[in-house]
C-alpha cells in the first residue's frame, strides 16, 4: 500500500481552495457584466443637418454638434471629423488646416498630421442627400 | 503555516465553550458580514441608482430588470439589510441574556446600542430611497413625527427634509445621510465596537476558576469557524434574493393614485400600530424613545449578572432584566403582527 | 471543520453556478424608443408576438406606453402592468384622456371634428340619455322627454342643443318600480358599459374600442363558435356585426321591463343583419352601417342631446338625391381634408385632388363615394370594399311623393323580401 501522495487534510484545503476560486471567478465575470451595462443612451450615429440648399458650393461649415466640419466641394458634400485623433478633443479650424488645442497637434486642411502628438489622419464622415433633399452625415 | 493578517485580527484563542455555535448564535460575527455585504452591494448600486423623484425608482427598475445582476444585487442588499436588523437583536438579546454587558463591557454595550440604531436608520432611509408609491405615506409620517416635537421640531425637520414638505431636497439628503452620514458613522461605530470587544476581554467568560473546562480554541480555528458561516450565511442571502425578489412599486408622481396597502416597513409596523392611539409626539416620538433608553439603561438600573455567572445563558443573578427584555420583545413582536392583519374600519 | 468548509464552498459554488443558469433563462430585452416618446420601452421583450394594431398608429411611432399606460423599463409582469391605464383596454372612458387624449392626439380643436373623445363621451350611445329620459317619461317620472339624466354626470358648457349638463341616474333613487327595473336590467348597452354577456356573439369592449376594435367578424360560417376575440386592433372599417353587438339584437317589451331577444338562427348576412320583423332596402343590407351613417351620427357632434332622432340626420336622398335635385357633392382639393385622411386610413377608394365626395346636409363628406367625370355615382364598402355604381332618383322612373323623404316611403317600393 502506497503512502497518498496528498494527505487528507491537503485535499480538503486544495478542494476548498478550488472551489472558492472558482467561486471568486464566476463571482468577477459577473461583476464585469454587471459594471459594463450603458446606463446612458448611445451616443448618435446620424445627424440631420437640414436642407442641402442651406450650404452653398464652396462653402466649409463647422457642425459643433457632431463634431465635423461639411464642405461643399466640386464633385459634391464631403464631411471631416473634426475629433482629434491624438486624445479626442475638437480641433480648432485654422486657415491652413486644424490645430488641437489640447497637446498641438496640427492638421492640414484635407486632414493629414502635419505635427505630433497626432498620428493617423482626421476620419472622413460619410454624408448623404436623403429623397427629401435634407443632409444626413453618419459617424458608424 | 504563519497565520495571517485577518487571523492575526483575532486574539491568540478564545474559551471553546463560548466559542461554540449554540452560545453566540454567531450574531456578532454575522452582523458585522452583513454590514460587510451592504457595503459592497450598496457601491455597486451606487453606480446606476440616481437620486432625483423623476429618476430614482426608473434607475432601480434599470438596474434590476436591465442590468446583468442588477436584480440580484439589489435583493442581496434588501435581504442583508433586513438580516442585519434581526441579527442585531439576536445578538443584543444573547449580550443581555449572557450577562455580556459588565463593566468593563458597558461601554460596549452602549457602542452596540448605537449601532442597533444606526441600523435601523440605515434601513428607513434606505426604504425612502425607493421613491416609489409605497413608500409616500412613511416619508410624510416620518417626517412629520420629526416636526411633533415640541420647540425643536420645526428645525429638525427643515434639516431633515430640506424645506416644507418632502420633495427633491429630502431625496438626496436622505441619500446623503444613507450612503456617508450613516454609514460612515456605522462604520467608525463597528470598528470601536470590534476593537473594545478585545480591549475588554473578548468573549465574556467566567473567572478561569469557576470555568467548566480550560479548554480554548486557537484564532486558526475560530477564523475557519467565521468562514463556515460566512459561506453558509451567503449562500442563504444568495438563495432568499433569487426567490424572493425586494418589492418595488411604480414611481412616486404627482399623480400617482393613492397606495392600496398603507403598511409601514415591517421594522416600524409597532410604531404604527402605537400611532393608532393617538398623540404623534407622545406614541410616536417618547414612547419608542423610552423603549430604546429603557434598554440601552439594563446594565445601569437592573440588578447586575455576578462575574462567576457571565458567559452562560440564563444567568440567575440578572433575571429581571432577562425578563424585562423580553417583555419588551414580545410586546414589539405582538405589536407588529397586528400591524400586519388586514386593515378593518 | 474543514470538511464543513469545503461542503460549504460547494454550496455556495453551486449556487452561483445556478444563479448564472437562472440569469441565461432570463427574458432577453427588447428595446423600444419611440419617435414621438423618445423614451425607451422594454414592452416587446414579451409581447413581441403582438400584431401591429393598425396603421394609424405604428408602434415605431407610438410605442406602447403612450397609450397603455405601465412601466416601461419593468420586465416582470405584476409591476410592468400595475400602472396600466383601463386594463387591457385604454379607451375605456375613464381613461380615455389619459390615453387617447392631448391637443395633437383626440382631444383637438372642433374644427375638422378633431375633438372625437369630447364628442364621444357626449354622444347619446354613451350618455344613453334618450333611454332613460323615454323610460321615465313614460312612467310618469319627469314631465317631457328633455334629459336630465346619462350614464354618467357629464357637462357641456359649449352645448348648442339647450342641454349643458347630465346628473348621473342612479337607479337605487328611482322610486318608480319600471324605471327601477330599467336601470337594473337595461343599462348594459352604452359605451361606458361592460355588456351583459362576455364572450360570444353580443361581445365588445367599452369607450372607443366598442366600435374601433374589431370583436366580431361578418363571417356567418363562424357563427355558433364565435367567441370574443381579444384583438389588438383600431380600424375605421367596421363592420355591422360590430354595431349589432348592441343593436338589432331584440326588442323591449315596455309593460314587463324585459327584453326579448331575437329568436332567429341567421345563415346569411341577409338574415343576419337586422332582427326578422325589420323592412330594408337591398343597400341597407349590403352596405355596413357605416358606408352611410356619418361621423357626427355615430360620435355625436359634441352636443348633449335627449334623443337619437336630434343626430341622426342621413337619408336616401343625401346619396340619391330627389326627383328635382341630384345629390349635393363636394370637390376636394386640399390635401389635408378629411376626406382624404380618411381615406388614407381605410384605402378602398383612391381619393385625388379634385375629385368630387358626396356631401350631406351638414357638410360631412362622405369619402367612400365618388362623382365620377361622365355623370355616374360610385360607392365603395368600408368595410366590405366592393365598388357599387349606383344611380341618382332623377332622371328615373322612381314615383316618390317628394315631400316625403323618410326611408318608409322609399321601403314601400324597394324593401326586399327575406
Amino acid at each position: 500500500m502506497n503512502e497518498p501522495k496528498l494527505s487528507r487534510r491537503d485535499f480538503l484545503k486544495l478542494t476548498r481552495t478550488l472551489l472558492l476560486t472558482a467561486s471568486g471567478l464566476l463571482g468577477l465575470g459577473g461583476l464585469i457584466r454587471f459594471l459594463s451595462y450603458p446606463s446612458q443612451p448611445l451616443a448618435p450615429t446620424e445627424f440631420d443637418l437640414g436642407p442641402a440648399s442651406n450650404y452653398a458650393p464652396g462653402s466649409r461649415t463647422v457642425l459643433p454638434d457632431v463634431p465635423a466640419l461639411l464642405v461643399h466641394g466640386e464633385t459634391g458634400f464631403t464631411a471631416l471629423s473634426l475629433v482629434c485623433t491624438h486624445l479626442g478633443c475638437t480641433v480648432e479650424s485654422q486657415p491652413d488646416g486644424f490645430a488641437c488645442p489640447c497637446h498641438g497637434s496640427r492638421f492640414d486642411l484635407l486632414g493629414k498630421v502635419k505635427r505630433a502628438p497626432a498620428s493617423k489622419t482626421l476620419v472622413s464622415r460619410r454624408v448623404e442627400i436623403g429623397p427629401d433633399g435634407k443632409l444626413h452625415l453618419f459617424t458608424n | 503555516m504563519r497565520p495571517s493578517f485577518f487571523h492575526h485580527l483575532h486574539p491568540p484563542s478564545i474559551p471553546a465553550r463560548q466559542a461554540r455555535f449554540r452560545h453566540t448564535l454567531a450574531s456578532g460575527g454575522l452582523a458585522v458580514f452583513l454590514g460587510l455585504v451592504l457595503g459592497i452591494t450598496g457601491i455597486l448600486e451606487i453606480f446606476y441608482y440616481i437620486p432625483t423623484p423623476g429618476e430614482a425608482a426608473l434607475s432601480i427598475q434599470t438596474l434590476t430588470f436591465l442590468v446583468p445582476f442588477g436584480g440580484l444585487i439589489r435583493n442581496l442588499h434588501f435581504w442583508a439589510a433586513q438580516s442585519l436588523v434581526i441579527v442585531s437583536s439576536v445578538h443584543l438579546l444573547r449580550v443581555v441574556f449572557t450577562g455580556a454587558y459588565l463593566p468593563p463591557r458597558r461601554f460596549n454595550y452602549l457602542l452596540g446600542m448605537g449601532l442597533f440604531v444606526l441600523a435601523i436608520l440605515l434601513d428607513f432611509t434606505g426604504y425612502i430611497l425607493r421613491w416609489d408609491e409605497g413608500i409616500r405615506w412613511a416619508l410624510v409620517t416620518g417626517t412629520n413625527l420629526i416636526k411633533s416635537i415640541p420647540l425643536l421640531g420645526k428645525t429638525l425637520y427643515g434639516s431633515l427634509v430640506g424645506g416644507t414638505e418632502p420633495g427633491a431636497a429630502t431625496l438626496i439628503r436622505f441619500y446623503g445621510w444613507h450612503i456617508f452620514g450613516l454609514a460612515l458613522a456605522a462604520v467608525l461605530l463597528v470598528a470601536w465596537h470590534i476593537f473594545r470587544v478585545r480591549r475588554d476581554g473578548g468573549i465574556a467568560v467566567p473567572p478561569p476558576p469557576l470555568r467548566e473546562t480550560q479548554e480554548r480554541i486557537s484564532r486558526v480555528e475560530l477564523v475557519r469557524r467565521e468562514v463556515l458561516v460566512m459561506l453558509l450565511a451567503s449562500v442563504a442571502l444568495l438563495l432568499l434574493s433569487v426567490f424572493a425578489p425586494a418589492p418595488l412599486a411604480p414611481p412616486f408622481t404627482a399623480t400617482s393614485p393613492l397606495p392600496e396597502s398603507v403598511r409601514a416597513p415591517w421594522f416600524f409596523l409597532w410604531v404604527q400600530e402605537l400611532l393608532k392611539l393617538g398623540s404623534p409626539f407622545l406614541w410616536g416620538v417618547i414612547v419608542p424613545l423610552a423603549i430604546l433608553a429603557l434598554i440601552t439603561l439594563i446594565p445601569y438600573i437592573l440588578p447586575k449578572p455576578i462575574q462567576s455567572e457571565i458567559g452562560h445563558w440564563f444567568p440567575k443573578s440578572n433575571r429581571l432584566a432577562q425578563v424585562l427584555f423580553i417583555i419588551i420583545l414580545v410586546s414589539l413582536l405582538v405589536l407588529t403582527v397586528l400591524g400586519l392583519l388586514p386593515v378593518s374600519y | 471543520m474543514r470538511r464543513l468548509i469545503v461542503i460549504a464552498s460547494a454550496l455556495l459554488l453551486l449556487t452561483l453556478l445556478g444563479i448564472a443558469w437562472l440569469e441565461s433563462r432570463h427574458v432577453i430585452p427588447v428595446a423600444l424608443t419611440p419617435s414621438l416618446t423618445g423614451q425607451v420601452e422594454y414592452c416587446l421583450s414579451c409581447h413581441g408576438d403582438l400584431p401591429e394594431i393598425g396603421k394609424s398608429h405604428p408602434v415605431k411611432s407610438f410605442g406602447c406606453v403612450l397609450c397603455h399606460g405601465g412601466e416601461r423599463l419593468a420586465l416582470e409582469a405584476n409591476l410592468a402592468h400595475n400602472s396600466m391605464r383601463g386594463g387591457k383596454n385604454p379607451a375605456d372612458f375613464s381613461v380615455v384622456q389619459a390615453s387617447c387624449g392631448g391637443t395633437i392626439c383626440h382631444s383637438g380643436s372642433t374644427e375638422g371634428y378633431r375633438d372625437h373623445i369630447q364628442r364621444a363621451t357626449t354622444s347619446i350611445q354613451a350618455t344613453y340619455a334618450g333611454a332613460i329620459a323615454s323610460i321615465r317619461y313614460t312612467f310618469g317620472e319627469q314631465p317631457d322627454l328633455t334629459a336630465h339624466l346619462g350614464t354618467t354626470a357629464i357637462q357641456d358648457s359649449q352645448s348648442t342643443s339647450g342641454i349643458t349638463s347630465l346628473e348621473v341616474f342612479n337607479p337605487l333613487l328611482e322610486t318608480n318600480p319600471a324605471v327601477l327595473a330599467f336601470g337594473q336590467t337595461c343599462l348594459t348597452c352604452h359605451l361606458f358599459a361592460q355588456p351583459g354577456q362576455t364572450g360570444g356573439r353580443y361581445d365588445h369592449f367599452t369607450g372607443c374600442t366598442a366600435c374601433h376594435t374589431p370583436t366580431q367578424s361578418s363571417d356567418l360560417t363562424s357563427i355558433d363558435t364565435k367567441t370574443a376575440t381579444q384583438v389588438h386592433k383600431l380600424t375605421t372599417a367596421i363592420s355591422y356585426a360590430q354595431c349589432d353587438t348592441c343593436h338589432n339584437r331584440g326588442n323591449y317589451d315596455l309593460r314587463a321591463i324585459t327584453f326579448q331577444p331575437r329568436q332567429d338562427t341567421p345563415t346569411d348576412r341577409l338574415h343576419d343583419y337586422y332582427q326578422p320583423i325589420a323592412q330594408f332596402t337591398k343597400c341597407e343590407y349590403t352596405l355596413d352601417c357605416i358606408d352611410c351613417h356619418t361621423r357626427t351620427e355615430a360620435m355625436g357632434d359634441g352636443n348633449l342631446y335627449s334623443n337619437k332622432k336630434q343626430i341622426q340626420y342621413i337619408q336616401c336622398k343625401t346619396c340619391h338625391g330627389t326627383l328635382t335635385g341630384l345629390p349635393q357633392t363636394l370637390t376636394i382639393t386640399d390635401p389635408n381634408h378629411i376626406a382624404f385622411r380618411q381615406s388614407l386610413l381605410n384605402p378602398v377608394i383612391e381619393l385625388k385632388p379634385g375629385d368630387n365626395v358626396l356631401v350631406t346636409e351638414k357638410g360631412e363628406p362622405l369619402w367612400n363615394t365618388r362623382l365620377q367625370p361622365d355623370g355616374t355615382y360610385e360607392l365603395v364598402g368600408k368595410a366590405t370594399g366592393q365598388v357599387f355604381p349606383f344611380k341618382p332618383v332623377m332622371g328615373s322612373g322612381c314615383t316618390q311623393d317628394p315631400d316625403d323623404q323618410s326611408s318608409g316611403s322609399c321601403h314601400k317600393c324597394h324593401s326586399v323580401e327575406r
